[in-house]
């Protein structure tokens, strides 16, 4: 029998069945599992609990600060296995910096401390622990130098010590910090009364989407008309993760699969609606962009069909403008040398071709000088996750 | 439309090529002359080869180069791609070639063949009516590809290991095998319609103290990757080591396993070549002696009796070559050539074996890992580290093999790291080393990478 696959989404629910993927609009007045078993019950009663496959992006996922040594080996390896592993940014500090740096005043669920390689002591001093003093974390994990594990085992308390990310030739070990970031994320997810009731209906461990889309990746250019380099960008009602091709990056970090996913946890089209705004308003090019898509300034504090239209295309020009070379807060993406740009997530609701091209004109344009613009795909039917879950459920299964 | 036909559709719809024209380039291709195909010269020549380097940034340039070349008597000619292109950045290619179209002076270092574009390019191709090998260094050349067989050049030199692990950082391994797999499918793609593109590999690779054993390897899982796509006419190839004998003993072993693993993966109607580059390491300043050893290294093509040779200039150690030293080089090759006919074949049973075992037992554990699909065994044996090259700055080579001459200059294995070698074959490699009393294996190693100099 082929499995079910549900994504409980923070707007929609979706369910595959045979080939099939149907939506549910979510419920927020009743608690996940009485919704969901609501309007799929019937579905869900048909399948045992082991042929039933969960991801969720519902919870939020957790958030995590990382101090590091270096722009070029610790804090970026960390930061690639944090994104990679489900896990959202607040922040980072380089420890140089330390002194200048502010304590982020948010909870953070787990802090990374990482830096040096084997062997070589003393990046890890008093001023650290006073620092960690100013932060309210839950968790904190050391992955750094061993020569200052016993300074850091007595400086800071409940500290998890796991392997060096940094080996001694400079390249990433990512196994250690990765496994323990992704239990971190599922005895979140198990916390979380919502979520774990759904254990009820699965004998299968419930994933993050953003793992799920990111394992999807590799068979995207055999499933749609795409080709390497792409982007997937998935513009949800909570967060926007933008899926990248790592030949689009100059500086990656090779690793397995060949995708690398970052989050902007406050670029929602629903629940995130405010912050996307007020990004918006923050970017010089927005207003020059309202014009183009021919309507004024007014139309972000509407709320009709027409001005949530206009905030996702405002979202795509938001995260391609923060991953381009006129932003260096993230990651740089090689948009020059992209082939294709798929969008998914609860913005192909709303958006048709022509809307979703006519940002991607403008932004090309205006910021790169380009006349060609990538190939542009919808996936309308949202099926890109169920890729995913086709090839997790596959590993899974005896 | 086929999967592959969008894909290419979507690939050469690009802010820097003019409207592609697939129907009109197959015609071309349909109706091109033989004598642009160097597998019909391979096929109907009973002479080596000759083959320079060089690109320059303009049309006016190459055109010049070329014409000195015909007149030293090349046989195949080269576009020598630039490093801008080589990393798909076609925006700062373009500037560049404006600037040197203006000023005269190059500001590239070879032929911006996007940028020039396929109908242009082609109109020289046409003209000189030769045989062209693109050299590049491209990990993605996908779109370069596309345009360069359009343009009427029909010899793609690189792969997926050769033309990434010696020259990029950090460009994705795993990606280089996908984009290199549209690149065989494109060649086997117009193969069909006239003699067939052949598809040469470069085995260099990093050019310094390279063990015949991994560069054999290498050479066998880039022929089959190709081959599995459907190309037709193939090219092994290496680099003159340091050591005649050791060279002579290269080749033997190198084209009868290339020969063997391609019938034995059903790649009978494929025809193989094996092609020999003079010394690619560091060379002497002195021009007499770059002489000499460009004239020992078309000796030793000869003993090996190569189907192609790549020529180096004696003005190697002072950077790019004029066309004028080129086309010195490219005659003093050829006279040489025709001297060497009928040499006495020169053998050496025990170390022919020996390389051979070694080559076995490495491809043995690649064709063993458990993948589904070829090119990710090959993936897989490099991340493990079963193949790796020295000195390769990329961060997925495991750099753990350490190699080092023996008192007759062959390449040894001094550490294997995880090369999966057996004890005996690891044995009889350090059992030919011999370190000076005093001398480090750093202090080896420095003065072995400088030998010509």
């Amino acid at each position: 029998m082929n499995p079910l696959m549900l994504d409980i989404g923070s707007t929609y629910f979706k369910v595959m069945e045979n080939g099939r993927v149907r939506h549910w609009f979510r419920d927020f007045t009743r608690p996940i599992h009485d919704d969901l078993m609501d309007k799929c019950g019937g579905l869900v009663a048909r399948h045992t609990p082991e042929n039933i496959f969960i991801c969720s992006s519902a919870n939020g996922g957790l958030s995590t600060l990382i101090l590091g040594l270096s722009e070029s080996f610790s804090l970026k390896y960390a930061v690639n296995i944090a994104f990679n592993s489900g896990i959202n940014i607040i922040d980072t500090v380089l420890l140089p910096r330390l002194a200048e740096a502010t304590p982020p005043k948010e909870q953070v669920d787990v802090v990374i401390l990482v830096g040096g390689i084997d062997g070589v002591a003393g990046f890890f001093g008093p001023e650290t622990a006073a620092f960690l003093r100013q932060v309210d974390y839950s968790n904190i994990v050391y992955v750094g130098s061993d020569a200052d594990i016993d300074f850091v085992k007595e400086a800071i308390e409940n500290v998890v010590i796991l392997d060096n990310i940094v080996d001694g030739k400079l390249k990433m070990r990512d196994k250690g910090l990765k496994t323990y970031l992704t239990d971190l994320y599922q005895a979140d997810i198990m916390g979380k009364e919502e979520i774990k009731r759904l254990y009820d209906i699965t004998a299968n461990q419930i994933f993050s989407t953003p793992y799920i889309v990111n394992q999807a990746l590799p068979a995207i250019s055999q499933k749609l008309d795409v080709a390497d380099p792409f982007i997937v960008i998935d513009i949800g009602g909570a967060t926007t993760d933008i899926h990248y091709s790592r030949d689009l990056v100059s500086d990656n970090i090779t690793g397995e699969g060949g995708y690398d996913r970052l989050v902007f946890k406050k670029l929602g089209v629903y629940k995130s609606r405010e912050s996307l705004i007020h990004t918006a308003r923050q970017n010089e090019y927005v207003f020059e962009l309202l014009e183009y898509l021919g309507v004024t300034e007014d139309i972000l504090e509407k709320q009709s069909e027409e001005a949530t239209r206009v905030l996702m295309q405002l979202a795509i020009f938001l995260v391609l403008y923060k991953v381009s070379r006129h932003h260096g807060e993230y990651v740089e993406l090689k948009l020059e040398n992209l082939n294709s740009i798929v969008l998914t997530g609860g913005i192909t609701k709303v958006l048709d071709e022509e809307d979703a091209e006519a940002i991607l004109r403008f932004f090309y344009k205006k910021l790169l000088h380009f006349h060609q613009i990538p190939q542009l795909v919808l996936d309308h039917d949202y099926e890109i996750w169920t890729y995913g879950m086709e090839a997790v459920s596959a590993k899974e299964r005896p | 439309m086929s999967l592959f036909q969008r894909e290419r559709a979507i690939i050469t719809r690009n802010e820097y090529v003019d409207r592609f024209d697939f129907e009109e380039i197959e015609d071309f291709v349909k109706n091109a002359d033989k004598n642009l195909f160097i597998s019909h010269h391979f096929k109907t020549r009973d002479k080596m080869l000759v083959q320079p380097r060089g690109g320059f940034p303009t049309f006016e340039k190459v055109w010049k180069l070329y014409e000195e070349f015909t007149a030293a008597g090349v046989d195949v000619l080269p576009l020598t791609i630039d490093s801008n292109t080589r990393l798909n950045d076609y925006a700062t290619a373009k500037k560049m070639l404006i600037l040197s179209e203006e000023n005269d002076v190059d500001m590239l270092n070879g032929y911006p063949l996007i940028i020039h574009g396929y109908r242009t390019t082609r109109r020289m191709m046409t003209h000189f009516n030769t045989p062209v090998s693109l050299r590049h260094g491209t990990p993605d050349a996908r779109l370069l590809v596309e345009v360069a067989i359009a343009s009427g050049i029909f010899e793609i030199e690189g792969g997926p290991i050769t033309y990434l692990l010696p020259y990029s950082k950090n460009f994705p391994l795993d990606k280089a095998f996908l984009y290199w797999k549209y690149v065989e499918r494109v060649c086997a793609h117009y193969s069909a319609f006239n003699e067939p593109i052949n598809r040469e590999s470069f085995g260099p690779l990093s050019a310094t103290l390279q063990p015949p054993a991994i560069v054999i390897v290498i050479q066998l899982v880039e022929m089959l990757l190709s081959l599995e796509e459907g190309v037709k006419s193939f090219s092994v190839s290496f680099s003159q080591s340091g050591s005649m004998i050791q060279d002579v003993v290269t080749a033997k072993v190198l084209r009868k396993l290339a020969r063997e693993y391609a019938d034995r993966f059903g790649h009978t109607d494929a025809s193989i070549h094996l092609v020999y580059h003079q010394w690619m390491g560091a060379f002497p300043r002195n021009k007499e002696f770059s002489d000499a050893l460009i004239t020992t290294s078309t000796v030793i093509a000869a003993m090996v009796g190569a189907d192609k040779i790549i020529v180096k200039t004696r003005d190697e150690a002072f950077g790019i070559p004029t066309k004028e030293a080129n086309a010195r080089a490219v005659a003093s090759v050829q006279y040489t050539l025709g001297m060497l006919k009928g040499i006495p074949p020169v053998e050496d049973e025990e170390e022919e074996a020996h390389l051979e075992r070694m080559v076995r037992e490495i491809m043995e554990a690649v064709l063993n890992d458990g993948a589904d699909t070829l090119w990710r065994k090959v993936f897989n044996a490099i991340k493990k580290g079963h193949i790796e090259i020295p000195f390769s700055p990329h961060v997925i080579n495991a750099n753990e093999v350490i190699t080092i001459r023996d008192p007759q200059e062959n390449i040894r294995i001094l550490e294997r790291g995880k090369l999966p070698i057996s004890d005996e074959s690891f044995a009889y490699e350090k059992s030919k080393i011999r370190l000076q009393p005093g001398e480090t294996v750093v202090e080896k190693i420095i003065k072995d990478i400088g030998i010509m100099q």
